[in-house]
């Protein structure tokens, strides 16, 4: 072996270390690639170290807390007034005070998806354009008001009407309590504990292994995917090209497609080398408990007085 | 001539989860040092954060005594002359092997530091000769064989011809012909002046590089560091880093409990 080493290898470059500076080397998307993939393991590290702890919710029988979900769901939906939304919004929240849940980060999210998805997106339809009625903040004034045959009409003044706002106010509610919900379920169950909770809802079993395992090939992938940005990084001297970089990222994207098609065969191979044979059977629950039955029947007793309100 | 030195280094996963506490070390030029530990003692962390892949969240990683940090690895000469000297090769080769074919992943070092193609080629033949991989020279990476893997891996860090390489779990899953071939090219290498570190917890391996070796515990700390003499004949240590254990053991048809280690009692 010794004598078949290249000549180039015995002969070590210089080890003097280079003056500092030299300009810097953007590498950013290399960078971010190991960030957001990283991000989707803590994420799930999060989720998991989250839901493993003790408090009120987290000790709730799973198959109670997601009927109780998809109930509240549905009362959210029918509920037309601000008062009882509001209603919801501070039960949620006491539940998730009583679980002992990172109250702050877990209302960091939940505000910040709820003003895209609900006020943002809601808002233009406060305008007297859409909602009729008092405008209360004029936005625009227009040089006069047009009637399209009496199919559509556009007034003078432009602006946001209260009833329009309430709306907003409303909807941005209505997905502010539904986001609280299903967050503090994710919050308080391990992820493979809800997919098997679906079962009281008679989802085919097969179907809730396909779930279940997309959800832990998305974090295989994740590690495999930022392990391979940090091999790439190891051996990038210099910039790299836009041209490059986009065609580096898309020849991964086929290897991984590859390594998925690979998994799956090994993974169907380990299935039937355990007995499956085109039916899936997983382990049943036990019988729910007392106190998770009376928890459950406050719960519910909770949630349908507010249809009341 | 201390090449690499380690001081006060903590490294934490999504600061939650511990991998490396307290780690302190200095690895010489031309050395053969070594990295032990059992599985989730920190030892692929330490490698990466050696190779400015990681960053510690605190203490010091020097390399030439120039500080090894995000920032100055931002620099285009110090990242150039950093990538150079060092090589780092996956205990996965999958991950390592992004190229369309053998030629091109032994070629892309070489055209990253600035070689002319034709010193680059020159020296991707050589290399592919040394190996004896000159057969897969336009098949992708994705038709080879795992042992055929791992040498186009380390092919593909020769051609950049770094004064250190580190190899993290250099003969995991390798048949023992290309252990062997491994093992005798890591030596060669050393000979040839580089500097070799490796991450295992293949006993054997330390034993047949006689390397200096640092022992990281469980709790993700150095517990020891010496020859690799010193390390292998110390039972309490590794038992207690769980590198040796005790199990129920058959002699023929006589069975009995004692510690064990394939390399420390069979020497396989």
């Amino acid at each position: 072996m010794k004598n078949d080493i290249p000549l180039f290898l015995l002969n070590t470059p210089s080890s003097v270390p280079p003056e500092r500076g030299g300009g810097k080397v953007n590498t950013s998307y290399i960078n971010k690639g190991i960030e957001s993939f990283a991000g989707i393991l803590k994420e799930g590290y999060t989720q998991w170290e989250s839901a493993s702890q003790k408090g009120f919710f987290h000790e709730l029988d799973t198959r109670v807390k997601v009927v109780f979900w998809l109930f509240l769901i549905v009362v959210i939906s029918l509920k037309k007034e601000i008062l009882p939304e509001l209603g919801i919004f501070f039960t949620v929240f006491s539940l998730s005070l009583f679980s002992r849940i990172n109250l702050v980060s877990l209302y960091k999210k939940i505000f910040l998806l709820g003003f895209f998805f609900g006020f943002l997106i809601s808002l233009p339809s406060s305008l007297n354009v859409i909602t009729h009625g008092e405008v209360l903040m004029p936005v625009i004034t227009l040089s006069k008001a047009y009637d399209f045959l009496g199919y559509y009409y556009i007034p003078e003044v432009i602006g946001f009407t209260g009833e329009g706002l309430s709306v907003v106010a409303m909807l941005t509610l209505r997905v502010i309590n539904s986001l609280s919900i299903s967050f503090l379920i994710l919050y308080t169950t391990p992820f493979p504990e809800i997919i098997k909770a679906l079962k009281v809802l008679k989802v085919p079993d097969a179907f809730l292994i396909i779930i279940s395992l997309t959800y832990k090939y998305i974090f295989i992938f994740a590690r495999i995917v930022a392990d391979m940005h940090l091999a790439k990084k190891s051996r990038l001297a210099g910039e790299v090209n836009r041209v490059e970089a986009r065609n580096w990222v898309a020849g991964r994207i086929a290897f991984i497609f590859r390594k998925t098609q690979l998994k799956c065969d090994d993974v169907f191979k380990a299935m039937v080398g355990r007995g499956f044979a085109g039916e899936i059977k997983l382990y049943q629950y036990q019988k729910i408990a007392g106190r998770d039955w009376a928890v459950g029947f406050f719960l519910f007793t909770l949630a349908s007085l507010f249809l009341w309100v | 001539m201390e090449i690499i030195k380690v001081e006060g280094l903590h490294y934490s996963y999504y600061n939650r989860f511990p991998a490396l506490i307290d780690v302190g070390l200095e690895i010489n030029k031309g050395e053969k040092f070594a990295i032990i530990g059992s599985n989730g003692s920190g030892k692929s962390t330490l490698l990466q954060i050696l190779a400015g892949l990681l960053f510690p969240s605190r203490g010091s990683v020097l390399f030439h005594a120039h500080e090894l940090s995000e920032k100055s690895l931002k620099e285009k000469d110090f990242l150039r002359f950093f990538r150079e000297k060092v090589g780092f090769v996956f205990q996965d080769s999958d991950i390592q092997l992004f190229c369309p074919t053998v030629l091109d992943e032994l070629l892309f070092g070489p055209l990253q530091l600035g070689l002319e193609k034709g010193e680059a080629l020159q020296r991707a033949d050589e290399i592919m000769q040394m190996l004896k991989i000159e057969n897969l020279r336009e098949r992708p990476s994705y038709m080879l064989s795992g042992g055929e893997k791992k040498r186009v891996a380390i092919g593909s860090v020769l051609t950049m011809n770094p004064e250190v390489l580190l190899l993290d779990e250099p003969t995991s899953g390798l048949d023992p012909k290309t252990q062997v071939f491994l093992l005798e090219l890591i030596l060669a290498l050393n000979e040839a002046g580089k500097t070799i570190v490796i991450a295992t917890h293949d006993l054997s391996l330390v034993d047949e590089l006689q390397c200096r070796v640092a022992v990281l515990s469980e709790e993700h700390r150095i517990e020891s560091m010496g020859s690799a003499e010193e390390i292998l004949r110390d039972e309490d240590l590794l038992l207690r880093v769980n590198l040796i254990h005790e199990h129920v053991h058959y002699h023929g048809q006589t069975a009995h409990t004692h510690i064990h280690s394939h390399y420390l009692f069979h020497r396989h």
